[in-house]
């Protein structure tokens, strides 16, 4: 576990030249080889590192109690600077760029903010520590919830796990929790935890059972621990009750009996509420555990599931998850449990799609309205042929008329010039007559 | 802080250009050597300082007492005048 405290010598340059400036160390001039920053980080971390921390993993029942107050400081001081970020955010405090001249400060506010916290929430750190940021709804939710623990047992966990986290953070090195091959109910539930560790700290590979324990207590302490101030009485005394007993902290594990726990737990929680479990209790639970990236809707299932696990169990009481709640219990409601935690549902069909009468005639579209007026001002089309029967018979008409009577005022106004010439001719005709008898008259 | 010190007014009216960190209000000759030693001869890099804590004059404030030994007068003093420069001239 805690290769890299034991050998600086296998790190690189600028991480040791950024340890010893992490904790205030004079750097060597630039050109100095690499033994000397390994020496100074001898010298002034490793040292200080051995005395408040067991370097090993067996070591981490042991001295417990003394070094709450030195484990935090030292925490903060080997969080990288990213981490640092994140725990202060996680505390509700924007943090600025972190600098070697900021750093230092902002460790400080992290030491006044956990400690105006107070005990009870010491172990923000280690949250912030050991949780992504993905997971922190999920750790608030749990903290809000599910809180009236033992003190005692409470206490001695929250050593524990303080150790635990020193452990892990300070050497960055750690175990997939999921290594082991848990049962799928226990799975649903632990690796809900256990997951962030990985994550920080997917670099190093499976390494032994030994870092088990670590990661239970470290569930079963959030579950105790969290929600200081929580305002959901139901399901918050079974869990904390269950967790008080069934973890104690300085006994050493085994998966069998985390198993057995979980499952005591489980049954224990599930009979006050069996007339509250829906039939789709169960696969929600599955389902949960595939689909657990997407935390609200997780955090859904739990709703429906009232003995899912005790912990959860408090979710249901949560206003804020009620609207989602309907769809999801809608969507589910006719799934079955099946031993294997695979299930699959017939598809249903949508809502008003093939095989519902359509319970809602859309509107129509502007351009179907306008038609439809269009339509209704409309003539008939027998109307409309009618009519342009009718025209074309009175045009015809017309044109007839027109031929017949053609003569009349046309040809008598095409005629009249002819009429003229006419008239003239007859006059002339009319003289030649005058003349004629003049003429004849005369002869 | 209702009334603000001569000092503060003359810093805050005009870019610090290069002045020095004892131009600075509540910074005197004691605490600006205090700075100078770390580094932080010149205001622009007090105030670069303040840049870099987001111009939060709390974590400023607390800075400037850890780095130079000023009291908490001084230090609110110092914040408030960047704090004006800043609104005034970034």
């Amino acid at each position: 576990m805690s290769l890299f405290m034991e050998d600086p010598a296998h790190f690189s340059k600028s991480r040791l030249k950024s340890e010893l400036v992490a904790h205030n160390v004079v750097l060597p001039p630039v050109k100095s080889r690499k033994e000397i920053y390994v020496d100074l980080h001898l010298k002034h971390i490793a040292q200080k590192n051995a005395g408040d921390f067991s370097s090993d993993d067996e070591d981490q029942e042991n001295d417990l109690a003394a070094k709450e107050e030195d484990a935090e400081i030292l925490v903060q001081s080997c969080l990288t600077d990213d981490d640092l970020k994140a725990v202060l955010l996680k505390h509700g405090v924007k943090a600025g760029p972190i600098v070697a001249s900021t750093r230092a400060l902002y460790e400080n506010k992290l030491r006044r903010l956990q400690q105006s916290e107070g005990q009870g929430h010491v172990n923000g750190v280690e949250k912030g520590v050991l949780y992504s940021d993905s997971e922190e709804e999920e750790e608030q939710g749990e903290q809000e919830d599910g809180e009236s623990g033992s003190e005692g047992a409470k206490e001695e966990i929250d050593e524990l796990s303080n150790q635990a986290q020193q452990g892990s953070s300070q050497n960055g090195d750690f175990v997939y929790p999921q290594c082991f091959l848990l049962s799928s109910r226990m799975r649903a539930h632990a690796t809900r935890k256990w997951e962030p560790i990985p994550k920080r700290n997917s670099r190093n590979g499976i390494k032994s059972s030994q870092q088990i324990p670590v990661g239970i207590t470290k569930a079963s302490s959030v579950d105790q621990r969290s929600g200081l101030g929580s305002g959901f009485p139901s399901g918050t005394h079974s869990a904390v009750s269950n967790g008080g007993s069934s973890i104690s902290p300085q006994q050493s594990f085994s998966i069998t009996e985390m198993v057995q726990e979980m499952e005591k737990r489980k049954s224990l929680f599930s009979c006050p509420n069996t007339e509250r479990e829906l039939n789709g209790s169960n696969v929600q639970e599955h389902w949960s555990r595939f689909n657990r990236p997407d935390t609200p809707i997780v955090d859904t299932m739990k709703n429906q599931s009232p003995y899912y696990t005790p912990k959860e169990s408090p979710y249901k009481m949560k206003p804020s998850q009620e609207p989602v709640k309907d769809t999801i219990k809608e969507m589910f409601l006719n799934m079955e449990a099946s031993p294997t935690g695979i299930c699959a549902t017939r598809r249903r069909p949508i809502k008003g799609a093939a095989g519902r009468p359509v319970q809602y005639i859309y509107p129509d579209s502007p351009t179907t309205i306008e038609r439809r007026e269009v339509e209704r001002r409309l003539v008939p089309i027998h109307i409309q042929i009618l009519v342009f029967f009718i025209v074309a018979c009175l045009l015809y008409i017309i044109y007839v008329c027109v031929e017949e009577n053609s003569f009349n005022p046309f040809v008598a106004l095409l005629d009249s010039p002819g009429q003229g010439s006419e008239s003239e001719e007859g006059l002339v005709l009319q003289a030649e007559t005058q003349v004629t008898p003049v003429i004849s008259r005369q002869e | 802080m209702s009334t603000t010190s001569q000092k503060h007014r003359d810093f805050v009216g005009e870019p610090m250009g290069d002045k020095s960190v004892t131009s600075l209000s509540g910074i005197g000759e004691i605490l600006g050597k205090k700075l100078e030693q770390q580094g932080f001869d010149k205001a622009y890099v007090v105030l670069g300082q303040f840049l870099l804590l987001k111009k939060d004059s709390e974590m400023f404030s607390e800075w400037l007492k850890d780095a130079s030994g000023a009291n908490s007068r001084q230090a609110g003093s110092c914040s408030q005048c960047l704090r004006e420069w800043c609104d005034a001239f970034l």
